[in-house]
């Protein structure tokens, strides 16, 4: 068992989380998203981030404007949808109770 | 001394040089072939683009023409396909020996092999390149062998040469380098397309040297 895949796939989850909550704070640009994520270590490549969008655009967790830009093109600004803030209640829900989980198992580990 | 080419990316237009913009398509293919099972792939490849254009925009104040250098820097910002992650498709990433560090390895992708088409070689070809084909999808080094058997086929059984001139018929010929290596069984990414790229053009070369002697000495002989 490939522990890149683990990994992977537990940062799958917890970065559509914190989209989702970056965006709960404040419509952003991707890249805006791309700068916090990076600072907080959750994305390493910004290529990660597009498919994700649009999967969070597609299940209308998510929805997007055009804003118009000085330098080119209208780029697109995010916002977090009504069923977005929920999906991401239910989320943090889930991420506090793993996290109080993870405590027990490894705090118990430690102790035997 | 290079040529360029003018290009519209995500919405901007750039001037960039032509072994740059032969990277860049290439780059982007794999991208688009990446996503292509999902459902937005379209709105993925788009929103990539203008991302890229913006990132090209910041890096190019003063210089006017992508190359390269500027391309492997954006690149390695974005990211390859192999790097996306489990978010991409919803299967475990397989990993590649190499990894990391390197100018190359930004496009190296897994090891196991694709699945491998029957072509005809036209590399490789004495008539039609039809045993070469056989030989590549059968995963046989030397033709020589599959010519062999051909020739008993022809020669001592007769049913040989009609078999030859169907699979003539029928059996594509490998045209461009995705086909090449799909003969082959190796994976399409970006590094096999310009090593295959490569090859070809030395290959080429080495044939009009040869070319080029051959008249010469005919030349001398007049």
């Amino acid at each position: 068992m490939k522990i890149e895949n683990t990994k992977a796939q537990m940062r799958k989850g917890i970065l559509e989380m914190c989209v989702l909550s970056i965006l709960n704070q404040k419509e952003a640009y991707p890249s805006d998203i791309i700068k916090k994520l990076k600072e907080s270590k959750l994305i390493v490549v910004e290529g990660t981030l597009y498919p994700l969008l649009n999967r969070l655009k597609n299940s209308e967790l998510l929805s997007y404007n055009w804003k118009e830009s000085k330098s080119g093109p209208p780029r697109k600004y995010y916002l977090i949808t009504d069923q977005g803030k929920s999906f991401l209640t239910e989320l943090i829900g889930t991420w506090k109770e793993l996290n109080h989980a993870v405590k027990e198992s490894t705090s118990k580990l430690k102790a035997s | 001394m290079k040529k360029v080419e003018n290009i519209n990316l995500g919405g901007q237009p750039f001037t960039i040089d032509e072994d740059a913009f032969i990277h860049l398509k290439n780059y982007l293919n794999s991208i688009h072939k990446h996503f292509s099972d999902s459902e937005g792939c379209d709105e993925i490849m788009e929103d990539i683009e203008s991302r890229m254009a913006e990132l090209f925009q910041e890096k190019m104040k003063g210089h006017s023409i992508i190359t390269n250098k500027e391309l492997d820097s954006i690149v390695a910002i974005m990211g390859t396909p192999e790097e996306f992650g489990a978010e991409s498709i919803s299967e475990p990433i397989r990993h590649s020996s190499k990894e990391k560090t390197a100018h190359k390895t930004h496009y190296t992708s897994a090891t196991n092999k694709s699945k491998r088409r029957l072509f005809r070689d036209p590399d490789e070809k004495i008539v039609a390149g039809v045993c070469s084909g056989i030989a590549s999808y059968l995963g046989i080094d030397d033709p020589l062998w599959v010519r062999i058997v051909m020739a008993v086929l022809i020669f001592g059984a007769g049913i040989g040469f009609p078999l030859y001139l169907f699979l003539w018929i029928i059996v594509p010929k490998a045209k461009n380098a995705s086909d090449k290596l799909a003969m082959k069984g190796e994976p399409i990414n970006v590094e096999s397309i310009a090593r295959t790229v490569e090859d070809e053009l030395s290959d080429l070369q080495a044939k009009l040297t040869d070319l080029s002697k051959d008249f010469q000495s005919k030349k001398k002989r007049k």
